[in-house]
């Protein structure tokens, strides 16, 4: 049935920072864990049960089979629930929902992965999938974070910091306030760590616009200014992928909470989205 | 059996056993049909030991006297609520029901002719058209077929003078309507429109209570919510949600993307004016929005307002 959930185990609870856990879970199905297939940018309808449901996005890759993670943070009430539970524990799922990044569309090309906060999670989903497959000519990573404790997945970020060359990832880091992990950070990368916002991280960087896909995910304050860096450097607006967040309840086109649009273009942000192109953000209203 | 009453001055579908009960020449009900298939509040799920059980069968039933702008209503959210995935409750529900639709005249809110959602070729069962000496029939669907079959005795055949009739009575309605959309162009025009000083003064007016989302046929959304029934047992249930509200455009962290009412009233004439090429207006014209505003804000005279303030 469209609305029931299905029920997946907890085999790790694993604390990212103070507010976001890492959960990591298997159907208990085992017919349902190996046919369940997703794609970087799908999320799932988690379902804490008799107290609600909430939309997450996958943050692991369909690459690696048999489990899925997902990165809680902790805003409201369904996620303080959510965070209280221990491995062992069961949940519900129903999904994947969602279009997902194209990520065949863009094999052979250069990945420009911009992240701002929790917007980590998602394209990490998209980043391990590039190292895993091997398919893509050059990974950038630029993210941007609060404090250094404010990283998420932060032995893998650093990991890719000190190792990535060797597997064409380049990742950058900004964040806004000095801490002396930070400092020791930036005196060890600079200038791939620095002192600002994930804006400053394009300084100096070019890009071959024929041959690269950008994709952005962060809080909506960002997208204006990362996607005014992209154009400048003559990336196409069809060449820029973002994934967007709305209050979405059913996931399916239904419950019309993420309708954005205008009367000449309405669009569901769960079920033509979440990613979404920069034409589309041009061509209907209210997405960004 | 459920069909238009008169309670006060207010229509309403109810529960009926006898023709005496049923309000024959209704101009609106306050709810539109939607509220048997989209219910106000409605159980989804049921949780007994830990597991989700769907919530109990559905009743079949007859609703008797469907006008055609609502019958229109019930196609547009057959799209939303039929399209993949289908929505198990409606689909239920939706075959579970006879409709009966029944002819009208206009009242000064009504402008279901503008948007030609005035007259049903679909989406009924049975239609019935009023004639000076009985109905004039029209059949819609198989269900329809087996009805005037099993109860041939009914029905006459059709004359001359009937059709004469109904296309007297179809003639005058038309000439009834008092309020007209302008829709030429609506959804490019409104599109341009997006910063018209229109939209800031009705914000002052508009209430915000949502009253409009809440007797729209085609208005849609819902909020979810799970209940505790007792230590052991809760629900989840779904239950209408409005544009208006303020929660509805908010997200996790507390960011909204429709933060101020102006930004969810024009949302409501965007999402209304939406044109769908396979199905036309999410707007039906059945003028119920109108008649229950309670800051007396009129559909018709806003988008008007709104394209002569771009000329």
């Amino acid at each position: 049935m469209t609305f029931q959930t299905h029920d997946a185990r907890i085999l790790e609870v694993k604390e990212l920072t103070s507010r976001e856990k890492l959960f990591t879970l298997r159907f208990v199905d085992p017919e349902l864990n190996r046919s369940f297939k997703y794609k970087p940018g799908q999320f799932v309808i988690v379902d804490i049960r008799g107290f609600g449901e909430f939309p997450i996005s996958l943050c692991s890759t369909p690459t690696r089979e048999g489990y899925f993670q997902l990165c809680v943070r902790r805003v409201g009430r369904m996620t303080k629930y959510m965070h209280k539970l221990k491995e062992g524990d069961i949940v519900g799922i129903r999904g994947p929902y969602g279009n997902g990044f194209p990520m065949e569309k863009m094999e052979g090309s250069t990945l420009v992965l911009v992240a701002g906060g929790l917007g980590m999670a998602p394209l990490r989903s998209v980043l391990w999938y590039a190292l895993d497959t091997g398919k893509y000519e050059k990974i950038y990573l630029f993210y941007g974070t609060k404090a250094y404790e404010d990283i998420l997945f932060r032995d893998e970020v650093i990991h890719l910091l000190k190792h990535g060359e060797d597997m064409n990832c380049h990742v950058k880091l900004a964040y806004e306030v000095e801490t002396p992990s930070c400092i020791y950070l930036e005196k060890g990368y600079s200038p791939r760590v620095c002192k600002g916002v994930v804006t400053d991280l394009f300084r100096g960087e070019t890009f071959d616009v024929e041959n690269t896909y950008a994709l952005i995910c962060g809080p909506p304050v960002m997208y204006k200014y990362v996607i005014k860096e992209l154009l400048d450097r003559k990336l196409s607006p069809g060449r820029i992928y973002m994934t967007l967040e709305r209050r979405m309840r059913c996931g399916v086109g239904k419950c019309g909470h993420c309708i954005v649009g205008t009367s000449t273009s309405i669009k569901y942000v769960c079920k033509d989205g979440p990613v979404f192109t920069y034409w589309d953000a041009l061509s209907t209203r209210g997405l960004i | 059996m459920y069909a238009p009453v008169k309670k006060g001055n207010i229509y309403s579908f109810q529960h009926v056993e006898k023709p005496s009960e049923i309000a024959f020449d209704y101009t609106r009900t306050m709810l539109p049909p939607k509220k048997f298939f989209v219910r106000p509040k409605d159980e989804m799920l049921r949780l007994k030991g830990g597991k989700w059980e769907e919530s109990n069968g559905v009743e079949p039933i007859v609703l008797f006297g469907v006008h055609s702008c609502d019958i229109h209503g019930l196609e547009i959210l057959d799209k939303v609520y039929l399209d993949e995935p289908v929505d198990p409750y409606y689909k239920k529900r939706r075959e579970n029901s006879i409709i009966i639709g029944m002819s009208c005249m206009p009242d000064e809110y009504c402008f279901c002719k503008s948007l030609g959602t005035d007259f049903a070729m679909h989406g009924f069962d049975l239609f019935l058209h009023e004639l000076p000496d009985g109905w004039l029939v029209r059949v819609g669907s198989v269900k329809g077929h087996e009805i005037a079959w099993e109860n041939e005795e009914l029905f006459e055949e059709l004359t001359e003078e009937d059709m004469r009739n109904f296309r007297e009575f179809e003639e005058k309605r038309a000439n009834s309507f008092k309020k007209h959309l302008n829709k030429e162009g609506l959804e490019d025009m409104l599109d341009l429109a997006f910063n018209s000083p229109v939209w800031k003064k009705y914000e002052k007016i508009c209430l915000g209570c949502g009253n409009c989302n809440m007797v729209c046929p085609t208005c849609r959304c819902y909020e979810v919510c799970d209940l505790w029934m007792n230590a052991y047992e809760a629900v989840r249930v779904r239950r209408y949600d409005s544009c208006f509200m303020e929660s509805h455009g908010l997200v996790a962290g507390g960011h909204n993307f429709r933060p101020t009412r102006l930004d969810r009233f024009r949302h409501r004439y965007y999402c209304k004016s939406y044109f769908d090429p396979s199905a036309g207006f999410n707007c039906v014209g059945c003028g119920r929005c109108d008649e229950f505003c309670p800051a007396k804000i009129e559909h018709v005279k806003v988008l008007d307002e709104v394209r002569e303030g771009l000329q």
